[in-house]
């Protein structure tokens, strides 16, 4: 089994490292190399974002899978990836959330270590703000369910809210008074491209190949009940990209906005709607704020990053579409709430926004595993926080395809509960939950 | 000192009025119209801020907006760009993010250290030992750079404005001055925006000539009419031509937002000057030649005494004609033109002493000019779905595809002379101008409420005749590396290492190196970037492409964009006696409702005993008419509704498609065709849009009118066994039990007031009647209540109460014990699902459904009654953390005097009679037992029913 200490070798970061090719003036070698395209890969995997690149990893990781090819239609991270507010927790509402959920941030701990490169994982704290007694019951829901599971979470009143965020208004004047909050500390953030980098420089370093620039424009099947072999009780047989066609026997969905359309082209539907979900970012200024805040109430989450931007998020538009645009509304209305809950910043300026997709699933939960495709899995339907899941899910779907087995932890995730009545009930905590 | 007032010029300052302010807290004197940094200059100070990472010594590079080493902290202001602002009188202004001083700043040791510090260098280190990392960021976070925040400075007044021009001009240089003139000779309503302090453009830091040339377009835009807004920025460019404006120097505000819907938007952003790329291009003293020609022309300020003038157009040339009159002595021009360029400088204690050139030759000089090309900002047209394409002859960006409202003029789309871009933009101002018209007249003739379409149909112009586009040298990097983005601190030599790494497309390089990720988002660097690039992955700059740009073109404080906070505070009619009879408010969304008087468990007894009223004006109430009610109600409910008489009311429960519990209410038969439907108070507003999106899209052929009239009436509910008797004093319909059963609707006079709506129902599990009265007469009918029912032992009581009394009988309340996957049969209302039904919605998933294994709704009891289980304690098995549901509603009930629950629990647990386990918050485990029936008290309804 190939290990990465060993395969990244010279190329090992350290500080020591950084003074050595300072003073030598060398240059660091490259963090993945370019490929061509072989015509047959043991597993391709469609989308380079975090959960594509974590599952290539992991296949060559724990299960010695290396033949293995990840395609992207842009650059590394440019979907969801390079999107998202990069905030990670794991205070979920059901049992299953919680413990998936801990596993990614436990993975997300250790990374910056296992990968040898620095993700930056900031374990500052994570609020959930109550500005309602209907609210504060759920954040009591969450944090009795995340003490059971072992889960550090509690709820706790605005004078400890203050000590911990003094920029917070605490006192009763909003019209929204701050009157609780969830406080999760082990949640934080993290620096979401340089997750994509660690996964990206691992996997090449253990065997496979990344293929920037690559559209997959088909899946190809044999066998299905639908056109062309696709669909039900058929099976794959390799993809169609832009840059030609590559046969393999195990084609894994790791998309997202474009995963219905991806699913498609093997003749599998799936229950999703695809939502944007707009951000925004602030101009620098020194750094006031320590923890994530987030007010389901007022729609917005927000943190500050370590060169002093605040970071901003919302919850997603109530519209389905594909566009990538910002809008105006957003940013205003994004403003409206930040200033309710921090008066003091209304002198700083916003510096840019940006939108990013996500696709819904009824249960505000994945579609992960097998489908009736054979060959053909699907590790989608992430909605808003399918970053904080990137770890586990890679190493869950690297598992699932080397055992030909649904692991336990992602069991309540297949596609197949949409006909079944086992719906995961994480919507309650999921909606705005950043 | 070696920027200094030259003793006469200066267009835009105003010599006989003059002001000072605070720089570092030692003063400093300017005139009327100095911007801070013109007056720094022509101050002698040099130094503005630190660099973000090495803290290397910057001063002005552009001296305008986008000058990325001007930011200063004015007062509590953090980030102000004082290459733009107005310097004032009195103005309190500091240098940014140094300690201890701007002058010796100790985190300039970072400098020293530079070659490891590489791009991206945290990404490689401070991985080992994990521990340390945590105070490795705290280091890492005290480099932040910016401005600080004052939290505690006072509130500030924002406002918005919003406007519907025809034409939306953003830039007012000489193109954007014609095409705005066009546009609004035409007809149309032109609003024209500048980022600057006055509009002429380039023209306004040109000769005496050119300034004649603005004031003679300004005054003819002005003669056209054109609203002519300076110092704002069109800032967006969002779908539909939703166009955002920041106005700043507003008296009232410090920025206001201004929204306009354009039919059309010119485009004239010009160029903006790009830097050279070349070793020691930060040190002070290196400039790009519009600063030297805006220091001079604008503020009469002498930028360096000798200077060396590396010029590859004639914007250079002119600047060293300006430097010459400004007496300052030009050693030695370098023309980019015959290929001759500029290669290092050398530095002493941060300011330029002289100046390598590409021959190898060495210049002493204290200024070095630059005029090597043009940055397109294309940022607006970005935003309206152009990628531009660059061309390699004129050396910059074009644009390549735009929807018809969004016309670019000026030296975004080519050159000429200013005759010739005047004319061009002419030309398209009157093609915008008749094509905003007839995009204004199209929209008044599709509203109804326009009677009459304003003007006639424009005949729409051609469009003119393309600019042409001149040769440029293509001047990016000398043969050095040097600064690409200064407020980041990221040098080509850095963008090359990271090409080399991997990072080698534009958004991973910049991503990876943070390159133009800075507050002037590229406006300087974008281009140097990709041309660093492009060298380096030996490809062309149109091969390598560009980043997109997003918006804000400019950023733009929170405060403008958030305005004023319109959240509305809603009250019932009644909430003035409430506030006179010590009540206890609490917020359940936008409405502030009575909680209790002092007392919420006498409150309880008291309606037990006697008679209450409570105020329940925010239930939803929606009035359905038409034939096709019953179908509606059918369609919504998972019940029957067909049969409901006149005079009749009927409980109902709403699903989701997902069959899951969406509301909740009581629904009444008045009249032919007329139903009065009740919603839970905070469903009101979801479930009248849940019945319209219904009847608009899926049932479009029924006949039924929805009017939502939850704040029309005023809703009291008058509960306990003396409640016959409180309203029969008060109105003349007959409440005998036989005349006015349970379940049954009167409307009618009550207190005098007329057409009322009376039912009786028991949310409270007593006797009650709930009242509906015209909401300009509910405080009058309450008070008469009180007054009447004085000798029958009335009080008021508020929603603890009543979520108490609600608990005791067992009724649940949607959102609280269920939750977003409570299926309809599991919360105990099986009887009310009639699947035998045509359709409902959820229908199809309640068919299919095994509930089997669902989490039921069931009433608790602890079996120690003095302990109030908190509302989300969890039920485990008894031996281990294994959660098998959770307590949903608790309270202590004074009429059993006793603790009673709701709960969801596990099927399997939920047998009647069943004991649970119950993890409290404080960790403590105790017994519940299951109760056979929901309602803890009266479970038969004999007192509602009496």
């Amino acid at each position: 089994m190939p290990t990465l200490g060993k395969k990244v070798g010279s190329a090992r970061y350290s500080a020591g490292g950084l003074l050595m090719r300072g003073l030598r003036k060398q240059d660091w070698p490259r963090v993945w190399n370019d490929h061509d395209i072989k015509k047959k890969y043991d597993v391709v995997i469609v989308g380079g974002g975090v959960h594509g690149l974590a599952t290539a990893y992991y296949l060559a990781k724990n299960h010695g899978i290396t033949n293995v090819a990840v395609l992207e239609k842009g650059y590394l991270g440019s979907g969801g990836s390079g999107r998202n507010t990069a905030i990670v927790r794991s205070n979920y509402l059901t049992p299953e959330g919680v413990r998936f959920y801990d596993r990614s941030l436990e993975l997300y701990g250790n990374m910056s270590v296992d990968m040898n490169l620095n993700v930056m994982f900031s374990e500052r704290g994570h609020l959930t703000l109550a500005h309602a007694d209907s609210a504060l019951r759920t954040m009591h829901w969450r944090a009795e369910v995340n003490k059971l599971q072992g889960v550090n979470s509690s709820v706790i009143g605005p004078d400890e809210i203050k000590k911990i965020a003094p920029s917070l208004d605490t006192s009763a004047e909003p019209r929204y008074p701050i009157l609780g909050a969830l406080y999760h500390p082990p949640g934080g953030i993290i620096r979401h491209d340089a997750v994509v980098w660690a996964y990206a420089r691992g996997a090449d370093a253990l065997g496979a190949h990344l293929h920037q620039q690559t559209e997959v424009l088909d899946i190809i099947c044999e066998g299905g009940e639908g056109p062309d072999g696709k669909g039900a009780g058929g099976k794959v047989t390799g993809v169609r990209t832009s840059r030609g066609d590559i046969s393999a026997p195990i084609v894994v969905n790791c998309t997202a906005g474009w995963a219905t359309l991806i699913s498609d082209m093997a003749g599998v539907k799936l229950p999703i709607t695809t939502h944007p979900l707009e951000a925004a970012v602030t101009e620098p200024v020194k750094v006031f704020l320590p923890t994530v805040i987030v007010s389901g109430s007022l729609h917005v989450y927000v943190s500050q990053t370590d060169r002093g931007e605040l970071v901003f998020g919302a919850s997603i538009a109530p519209f389905a579409t594909y566009s990538q645009a910002g809008s105006l509304d957003f940013t205003e209305e994004l403003a409206g709430h930040v200033l309710e809950l921090m008066p003091g910043i209304a002198k700083m300026r916003l510096l840019r926004q940006w939108a990013g997709l996500c696709d819904m699933t009824p249960d505000y939960s994945p579609v992960m595993g097998f489908t009736p495709v054979e060959g053909f899995l699907t590790d989608v339907g992430w909605g808003t926080y399918g970053f904080k899941a990137g770890p586990v899910s890679g190493e869950q779907m690297a598992k699932c395809i080397a055992d030909n087995k649904t692991p336990e932890l992602i069991a309540a995730f297949d596609l197949a509960r949409f006909g079944e009545d086992r719906l995961v009930g994480e919507k309650g905590a999921a909606a705005v939950g950043h | 000192m070696t920027t200094s007032r030259l003793s006469s010029g200066g267009a835009e300052i105003d010599r006989s009025s003059k002001i000072s302010f605070k720089w570092n807290g030692k003063t400093v004197n300017g005139f009327e119209g100095d911007t801070i940094v013109s007056a720094l200059a022509g101050s002698g100070h040099q130094l503005v801020s630190r660099s973000m990472k090495y803290h290397r010594k910057r001063g002005l590079l552009t001296a305008d907006y986008w000058d990325p080493n001007c930011f200063v902290q004015v007062g509590d202001e953090p980030n102000v760009r004082a290459g733009h602002r107005k310097a004032t009188n009195g103005m309190d202004i500091s240098a940014q993010n140094v300690w201890p001083s701007l002058e010796r700043d100790m985190k300039s040791a970072n400098g020293l250290v530079g070659r490891f510090l590489t791009p991206g260098f945290y990404y490689k280190t401070f991985v080992r030992p994990q521990f340390l990392w945590p105070t490795y960021q705290k280091v890492l976070r005290t480099f932040a750079p910016g401005g600080a925040v004052d939290h505690q400075s006072q509130p500030l007044y924002f406002d918005k404005r919003y406007t519907h021009p025809d034409v939306v001009v953003a830039g007012a240089g000489p193109a954007g001055l014609a095409a705005a003139t066009a546009a609004a000779e035409a007809g149309a309503s032109v609003l024209l925006v500048e980022h600057d302090h006055a509009v002429g453009g380039h023209l306004r830091w040109g000769s005496d000539a050119d300034r004649d040339e603005a004031a003679r377009l300004e005054a003819a835009a002005l003669a056209a009419g054109v609203e002519i807004m300076t110092d704002a920025t069109v800032t967006g460019r969002y779908d539909h031509n939703w166009v955002s404006i920041n106005q700043r120097s507003l008296h009232a505000s410090v920025e206001r937002l201004v929204k306009a819907r354009a039919k059309v938007l010119v485009v004239a952003a010009g160029l903006v000057e790009r830097p050279y790329v070349f070793a020691g291009n930060d040190a002070l003293g290196v400039m790009t030649a519009g600063a030297a020609r805006r220091l001079i022309n604008l503020w009469g300020v002498k930028p360096g005494t000798t200077a060396v003038a590396m010029v590859a157009n004639e914007h250079g040339d002119a600047a060293v004609a300006d430097l010459e009159a400004a007496g300052v002595s030009v050693t030695s021009v370098v023309d980019g033109r015959n290929g001759e360029f500029v290669s290092s400088t050398t530095a002493s204690k941060g300011a330029l002493s002289s100046v390598t050139l590409g021959d190898g030759s060495t210049v002493d000089a204290d200024l070095l000019i630059t005029a090597v090309g043009w940055t397109a900002p294309t940022s607006l047209l970005n935003m309206a779905g152009d990628r531009p394409a660059y061309d390699e002859t004129a050396a910059r960006f074009f644009p390549t595809k735009l929807p018809p409202e969004v016309i670019p003029v000026g030296g975004l789309v080519g050159d000429g002379s200013t005759a010739q871009i005047i004319e061009h933009a002419a030309g398209v101002g009157r093609v915008a101008g008749a094509t905003g018209i007839s995009a204004r007249r199209q929209l008044q003739a599709a509203t109804t409420r326009a009677a009459v379409v304003d003007g006639a149909e424009p005949a729409i112009p051609a469009m003119p005749e393309p600019l042409g586009r001149d040769p440029h040298p293509e001047l990016y990097r000398s043969d050095t590396h040097g600064m690409v983005d200064y407020s980041e601190d990221v040098s080509s030599k850095d963008l090359v290492a990271a090409s080399k790494e991997g990072y080698d497309s534009v958004e991973l390089m910049k991503r990876f190196t943070t390159v133009t990720m800075g507050p002037s988002q590229g406006k300087l660097e974008t281009v140097n970037a990709v041309a660093v690039l492009a060298e380096a992955r030996g490809e062309t700059i149109e091969e390598v492409g560009t980043t997109v740009w997003r918006p804000p073109y400019a950023p733009i404080s929170l405060g403008a964009l958030g305005g004023r906070i319109f959240e509305p505070e809603r009250v019932s009619p009644i909430h003035p006696w409430h506030e006179a009879n010590g009540v206890t408010t609490i917020l359940a969304g936008q409405w502030i409702r009575p909680d209790h008087y002092g007392d919420a468990q006498a409150e309880v007894t008291n309606v037990r005993n006697n008679v209450g009223i409570i105020d329940v004006t925010p239930l939803g109430k929606l009035d359905l008419r038409g034939p096709d009610v019953p179908k509606l109600l059918n369609l919504l409910y998972t019940n029957k509704w067909s049969k409901l008489a006149i005079g009749s009311v009927r409980y109902g429960v709403m699903c989701a498609e997902d069959g899951v519990v969406l509301d909740d209410g009581v629904t009444a038969h008045l009249g032919e065709d007329h139903y009065l439907m009740t919603t839970t108070s905070s469903g009101a507003a979801a479930i009248w849009e849940w019945a319209e999106n219904w009847l608009q899209t899926e049932r479009p052929h029924w006949q039924v009118h929805v009017t939502p009239v939850t704040t029309a009436y005023a809703s009291i509910n008058i509960a306990g066994p003396k409640s016959r008797e409180l309203l029969s004093r008060l109105t003349d319909v007959d409440l005998a039990n036989e005349a006015f059963g349970y379940m049954r609707v009167r409307t009618g006079t009550i207190g005098g007031v007329d057409d009322c709506i009376m039912w009786r129902i028991g949310f409270t599990g007593e006797l009650s009647y709930e009242i509906h009265v015209p909401s300009g007469y509910a405080l009058h009918v309450w008070e008469h209540l009180m007054s009447e029912g004085a000798d029958l032992g009335i009080g008021a009581f508020g929603l603890e109460a009543q979520r108490i009394m609600r608990l005791e009988k067992g009724h649940f309340i949607v959102g609280q014990d269920t939750d977003g996957l409570t299926k309809a049969p599991t919360a105990g209302i099986g009887g009310l699902i009639k699947l035998d039904k045509d359709d409902f919605v959820g229908k199809t998933e309640l068919s299919t459904l095994d509930v089997a294994s669902l989490p039921v709704l069931v009433a608790l009891q602890p079996v120690d009654g003095s302990v109030v289980p908190e509302e989300a304690a969890q039920i485990v098995l008894p031996d281990s953390n294994d959660i098998i549901g959770r307590i949903t509603s608790s309270r202590f009930s004074p009429t059993l005097n006793r603790s009673v629950c709701l709960g969801q629990v596990e099927p399997s647990h939920a047998a009647a009679g069943n004991i649970v386990t119950v993890l409290l918050f404080s960790g403590e485990r105790i017994p519940a037992t299951v109760m056979e029936h929901h309602a803890h008290f009266d479970p038969e309804g004999a007192r509602l029913r009496g």
